[in-house]
């Protein structure tokens, strides 16, 4: 795609503001900073790839997994406020989720270890895992604070911090993973997934696009329950303090 | 002799409001001990605190000689036991409900005990394997109560727990709750606007106001000669005769 051709999508742009003036929505300004952010931001990163690309060397790839990860923590993180040192748990949880995962698909020979393969679905499963733990985070806010009663209960009758929450645990671990589920059981009858529209427009063969796809369809899986499981598990004690008492949220 | 419980100057605010003002009491034997007040004084919130479900600004607590400081708050709990108001079910059935202790302590589940105090509160005939959700109010509270009492606390802190039961059910509970003080040598620390129900269960009497203890007193004299100008006006805001419901 030429830079012209390009600059012809800014047209969608001026229909969203245009949009946003006439049913005075007062969102022009917020399009503008995004429009500009996100065509600075890809562009950079577009040039950063082929950097990483033709250098080829681990040390580069690491730096960007890591910023990946290092964003996508305290992005998740906005839906932990007054959850102490939550951030560094979503690292940790969304971490290992990338770990285990390149670890199968290099280790299985599934994927290819070169930055193109590696960068853009850690890229994927990253952003899922990031998504999935915010979700965990709202309705883990959500069970705390509605079933406070019946965790107190508990507390009562001598349990211990896990024992109390357990329910909790697995209940906001069930729905911070049904996005991911439902979007398993209807894709391709829905929607057309990002990276395999992106591989049949730049002129691959559609059954290989598939195939790809379907490689992130169950990897998506994989690093929701993992980072999900991992969260729950490295953050239950948050919800508590100290001496076994709920801890008062602050927001 | 060390006191079953000490509870030493215990003070509580939320934000501005003082809600417990350097609360001192004793326990030296078990017994039956209401805590009368109006609303509002700081009694829920001194059970909280006994139960270590809140922490206090100030003050301490001593169980045996310990302070609470040095006992795991897991052990204190199985202890010192909790009952609210508001009786609240855990998911799964009533037999779940009765289990949860056994579960919880990985101890075996005392059958026959269980059954013993169902049929204590005339829950002889109720199925255990109905939906905790689908009880009654009352017969949720009555639950509570037997899964409490199954973990044998030595100290059962009771919030207001006849408070939404029928004259029958409520008689059964005060039943079973002397019979429990006296055959497991256990102190029942019972939060009741009703001043009859005081009169007649308890031992003893916590007068609270302010969040202060204003007397501590045997229940007879309590309700015969009350020391403080503040516990003749509570008590005199019921008529005797009518002494089985709120003062408020």
């Amino acid at each position: 795609m030429s830079y012209v051709a390009l600059s012809f999508t800014l047209i969608f742009v001026m229909i969203t503001m245009l949009v946003s003036m006439w049913q005075k929505l007062d969102l022009e300004k917020d399009i503008a900073i995004g429009t500009i952010r996100s065509a600075i931001q890809l562009l950079l990163v577009g040039y950063v790839l082929m950097f990483v690309f033709k250098s080829n060397h681990p040390i580069f790839i690491l730096a960007i997994l890591s910023v990946m990860v290092s964003v996508a923590s305290w992005n998740a993180g906005k839906r932990g406020k007054g959850l102490r040192g939550i951030r560094w748990r979503i690292a940790l949880s969304i971490g290992c989720t990338e770990v285990l995962m390149m670890a199968l698909l290099l280790g299985l020979q599934i994927i290819e270890a070169t930055p193109q393969y590696i960068i853009p679905i850690s890229g994927m499963t990253i952003g899922n895992a990031m998504v999935v733990s915010g979700l965990y985070l709202n309705h883990m806010k959500r069970e705390v604070e509605s079933n406070k009663g019946e965790i107190e209960t508990l507390l009562c009758l001598g349990a211990s911090a896990r024992q109390a929450i357990q329910d909790s645990l697995k209940r906001s671990v069930k729905s911070s993973m049904i996005p991911t589920i439902d979007g398993m059981k209807t894709v391709g009858l829905v929607q057309l997934p990002g990276m395999m529209t992106g591989m049949i427009v730049a002129g691959a063969d559609p059954v290989e696009a598939v195939r790809y796809q379907i490689l992130i369809v169950f990897a998506f899986t994989a690093s929701a329950a993992i980072t999900s499981i991992i969260l729950s598990l490295v953050s239950y004690r948050l919800w508590f303090t100290k001496d076994l008492r709920m801890a008062p949220l602050r927001d | 002799m060390t006191n079953i419980l000490e509870i030493n100057q215990l003070s509580k605010s939320y934000g501005d409001k003082p809600i417990l003002n350097a609360f001192t009491a004793q326990i030296a034997k078990p017994e039956m001990i209401s805590l009368l007040g109006k609303s509002g004084q700081g009694k829920s919130t001194l059970l909280r605190i006994l139960c270590r479900l809140e922490a206090q600004d100030q003050g301490g607590i001593q169980f045996h000689g310990r302070s609470y400081e040095e006992v795991d708050p897991k052990e204190w709990r199985k202890k010192i036991c909790y009952v609210s108001q508001q009786s609240y079910m855990l998911p799964g059935s009533v037999e779940d409900n009765l289990r949860t202790v056994s579960q919880l302590h990985k101890t075996p589940f005392d059958m026959s005990f269980a059954k013993e105090l169902m049929t204590s509160l005339d829950l002889d005939h109720m199925d255990w394997n109905k939906k905790s959700a689908d009880l009654s109010g009352g017969e949720k509270q009555r639950v509570a109560l037997v899964r409490s009492l199954l973990l044998r606390p030595e100290i059962l802190l009771l919030d207001e727990v006849t408070a939404s039961l029928d004259m029958q059910s409520k008689q059964a509970v005060e039943k079973l709750l002397q019979d429990w003080q006296e055959q497991e040598g256990a102190t029942c620390v019972w939060i009741t606007h009703d001043l009859e129900q005081a009169q007649r269960l308890s031992h003893r009497i916590w007068f609270i106001e302010g969040g202060s203890l204003l007397e501590d007193n045997d229940s007879h004299d309590f309700f015969e000669n009350p020391r403080t100008e503040s516990a003749r006006n509570y008590l005199q805001l019921v008529p005797k005769e009518g002494r089985s419901s709120c003062p408020m």
